[in-house]
């Protein structure tokens, strides 16, 4: 090998090399970091809700005349729901999952200002609830019928039973198992405490982005409001063609109300993780083109350096240097620059992760990452040195008496 | 021993076809020292081209050392050129970037010598040609003369069979040119082969034999008076 004269010779034409190999950190920095955020967003967008999504579409009602008959319309309109051909069953509920909107408030296990509260969204909804939004209850029973009390506009206070979500109780009560929290009492603000009857595995808060999006409380309310949302379960591949028809369906059978257009909880979803989507788009494209970038100033940095040195490339046929050793000397010269900005590109990614943890709170990269990212862009230097270095053996012997 | 018999070479271009060398045969022995002289353009580049496997011919064959050069391999020519041929360049052709001791040493890493062998042949080659002591230096800190120097040391570090040179004095004055003919002839004198084309008939007088070459073909071969 000539690591030797390449590294002597490197430091006599150090800009080129030089600029190159900071280009290559910063791109490391840069790719390596997005990956890992794109990384996180598409963890944090994987996360289930809690319900059966790929069959539910949920759509709201809004009575808008002053004397709006609130519990007739909610009896016809489920009645008319749960009818339909097609729907598995349906509920009125204050709040959807990832809907962006919804009520949250705190919840302690003991009363009184002394004892901090938990947040935590609050789900209002019947006994039939737990079965359409299909969610599993890792502990208790289901409601009853005889469990649901009415909630009509401006009434205070919950009712005496709820369900949590098993991430509440793990902030209610620490280390205790999910069977074990039956039975304890939950104080929502300052009312009367309500007992827990069930854990639920899984539901989470209307709001993707809030931290405490898995800590959810269910209490069995039948809402007796002029406006509602009603959460529609679908035999399985039904949903989409039922969403126009059940939209028709209630704004026919009730002109007093206004009916918002049926949204599946795929499109919830996506509407709830459209940031995250968009900044992970764009943190693609921006690696994409910044490797495209790196890839073409390695090809212009190896051609350049191969067309400065045609005569001398001809030289070194002349003296016995082989096709292979004329390509091997570019390629061993092109991996010196580039693992040079790759020791850099580590440092500096590290670096910059270690600030957007403290700075951002960001979660603090995976080494594995920094790896990668080393191997990508070696790969990519090398391939992106081949083309000129390939030309570059090309160059006639002859050249070294024909060039002056 | 170096044996061409009719060789023939054309360059061809879109437009043109020039017969650079028309039927050359010539023998180089062990030993000898040639000057090839003759017009510009008559094909002495060419003909030390081809002699040195820089470029292959169309018609005719080239034995070197009795082996047919024909139908060898890229890389088997590149073997053959870092083994048997030394070459010395009008415009020297030394690296720019690397000093006086990484040039001599370029051959030699190509012929895979261990390290400390190389060292030696350096420093010995650089001793021969007298700039031991500018082993650091880069080309550019060095006269032509001593360039030229340079280059005969990089061509003779590796011992080859035949020294081939193609106005090797032509960048460089009188005084300077005298000198590094000096230089040759001592290096012939101890033993090596010399194939050196010029135009400057005074030092193609000094050589043993001198052949003349008009129009791509050899017009005159003659040994030097004793
Ligand atoms: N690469 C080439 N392409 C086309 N013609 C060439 C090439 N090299 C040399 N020639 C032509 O071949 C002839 C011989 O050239 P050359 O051997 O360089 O002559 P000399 O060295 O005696 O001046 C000239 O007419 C020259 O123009
Ligand atoms: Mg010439």
């Amino acid at each position: 090998m000539e690591f030797g004269p390449i590294l002597r010779s490197l430091a006599r034409n150090k800009t080129g090399a030089v600029l190159i190999a900071l280009q290559i950190a910063f791109t490391m920095t840069v790719v390596v970091n997005a990956y890992f955020i794109i990384g996180d967003r598409q963890a944090r967008m994987q996360r289930p809700s809690g319900v059966a999504e790929e069959t539910l579409f949920h759509l709201g009602s809004a009575g808008y005349t002053t004397n709006y008959d609130a519990v007739g319309s909610l009896a016809q309109d489920l009645q008319l729901l749960r009818s339909t051909p097609g729907v598995v069953d349906a509920v009125a509920v204050n709040q959807i999952p990832l809907d962006s909107s919804g009520w949250s408030s705190g919840a302690k296990t003991a009363p009184g200002n002394e004892h901090q509260s938990v947040p935590t969204a609050m789900y209002m909804g019947d006994h039939r609830t737990v079965a359409t939004f299909g969610l599993k209850l890792v502990a208790g029973r289901d409601f009853t019928e005889a469990d649901v009390r009415d909630r009509v506009p401006n009434m205070r206070g919950w009712p005496d039973k709820l369900m949590v979500t098993q991430a509440l109780a793990a902030q209610l009560w620490p280390d205790e198992a999910p069977q074990a929290v039956l039975g304890r009492s939950v104080y929502i603000g300052d009312e009367a405490p309500a007992t827990v009857i069930a854990v639920i595995e899984k539901l989470q808060a209307p709001w993707s982005g809030w931290s405490q999006v898995e800590q959810s409380v269910l209490v069995p309310e039948k809402l007796l409001w002029p406006s509602v949302n009603y959460m529609v379960r679908t035999e399985p591949g039904q949903r989409d063609a039922l969403m126009p028809l059940v939209e028709e369906a209630l704004a026919t059978s009730n002109t007093q109300r206004i009916v918002s257009a049926p949204e599946s909880m795929d499109d919830t979803r996506k509407r709830s993780y459209a940031l995250d989507a968009g900044v992970s788009r764009i943190l693609t494209v921006v690696m994409v083109l910044l490797v495209a970038i790196t890839a073409l100033g390695v090809i212009g940095l190896v051609s350049f350096s191969v067309r400065r040195r045609v005569k001398q490339i001809g030289t070194r046929r002349a003296l016995g240097a082989t096709r292979a050793d004329i390509r091997r000397y570019f390629l061993l010269e092109n991996f010196i620059i580039t693992s040079v900005g790759l020791v850099m590109g580590a440092a500096l990614t590290v670096g910059f992760n270690m600030w957007t943890v403290s700075a951002l709170g960001f979660p603090k990269i995976d080494l594995a990452y920094v790896a990668g990212g080393m191997l990508l862009l070696w790969v990519v230097g090398l391939l992106a040195a081949l083309g000129p270095a390939q030309r570059a053996c090309a160059i006639a012997p002859a050249v070294a008496t024909r060039t002056v | 021993m170096l044996e061409m018999r009719d060789v023939s070479k054309i360059y061809r271009t879109d437009a043109v076809q020039t017969h650079a060398l028309r039927g050359v045969s010539l023998q180089v022995s062990q030993g000898e020292f040639v000057a090839v002289v003759g017009p510009s353009g008559s094909g002495k580049t060419t003909f030390l081209n081809i002699a040195g496997l820089l470029e292959t011919f169309d018609g005719g064959r080239f034995l070197l050392d009795g082996n047919d050069t024909a139908n060898l391999s890229d890389s088997a020519r590149s073997k053959l050129r870092n083994e048997k041929i030394g070459f010395i360049f009008q415009g020297f052709n030394l690296i720019p970037d690397l000093n006086v001791f990484d040039n001599v040493d370029v051959p030699l890493r190509y012929r895979g010598f261990k390290a400390h062998e190389r060292k030696q042949r350096i420093e010995r080659v650089l001793e021969l040609v007298g700039l031991h002591q500018r082993m650091k230096h880069l080309p550019a800190q060095l006269s032509g003369g001593q360039q030229q120097r340079v280059a005969i040391a990089r061509a003779l570090a590796g011992e080859p069979r035949f020294l081939l040179a193609d106005e090797p004095t032509g960048n460089l004055d009188t005084q300077t040119a005298l000198g590094v003919m000096q230089l040759l002839d001592e290096i012939h004198a101890g033993g090596a082969t010399i194939v050196m084309v010029t135009h400057d008939d005074d030092l193609a007088q000094r050589a043993q034999r001198c052949v003349t070459m008009r129009d791509g073909a050899v017009q005159s071969d003659r040994a030097r008076a004793a």
